[in-house]
């Protein structure tokens, strides 16, 4: 799970938060201070379809 | 003779955050319990060391605004999390400016009072956890 700074208390907004041992992640997303990245849908595989009307 | 002198500088951060505009006092207290093991034919009273359990109090400004204390502190209420302090943050983690840990210290209690026409204040103690000091 990846994490991205709000509050500047923490450090640089907007950059990725890396939790340290011991730090409670769950208080920190819940006062505002980071918030989860949003993650990407993974891309389906690719199909090719045939278009050639033989 | 060297002496240290707390100015403006010190630093300290809750669960990672740094709440160094917000606190005006600290007392850390390193204790490693005292079991007896006096035994007949003692003189005197004979300890050996037992668990380590310190104490560090955080005396804060209290303000409800978003990122300050209350939102730092109301959630780690009834948990354990690091809380590190430094005499200076310029450059600490040095034999001169060591920083200071403590690893999984408990948060029991949140107290406040709000008295009308006194600027808001919060004591909170985080008691246990590993100590542990950076002095590189």
């Amino acid at each position: 799970m990846k994490y991205e700074i709000v509050s500047p208390r923490i450090g640089t907004p907007g950059d990725t938060y890396e939790p340290v041992d011991g730090v409670n992640v769950e208080a920190l997303v819940a006062g505002g201070f980071i918030i989860q990245s949003p993650t990407k849908a993974p891309k389906g595989a690719k199909t090719k379809t045939d278009t050639n009307e033989e | 003779m060297a002496t240290s002198t707390y100015l403006s500088s010190p630093n300290v951060t809750v669960n990672s955050i740094s709440l160094q505009d917000q606190c005006h006092g600290l007392t850390f207290t390193r204790t490693i319990e005292a079991l007896e093991s006096t035994a007949f034919g003692s003189g005197s009273r004979v300890y050996v060391a037992g668990l380590e359990n310190s104490t560090l109090s955080l005396d804060l400004y209290l303000s409800f605004a978003a990122s300050e204390t209350y939102a730092t502190l109301k959630n780690l209420v009834g948990t354990s999390t690091t809380v590190s302090w430094s005499a200076s943050a310029t450059s600490p983690g040095t034999a001169t400016n060591p920083t200071m840990t403590l690893t999984g210290a408990y948060l029991e209690a949140l107290p406040y009072e709000m008295a009308l026409g006194s600027l808001g204040q919060i004591s909170v103690v985080f008691t246990g956890g590993i100590y542990s000091v950076v002095e590189v």
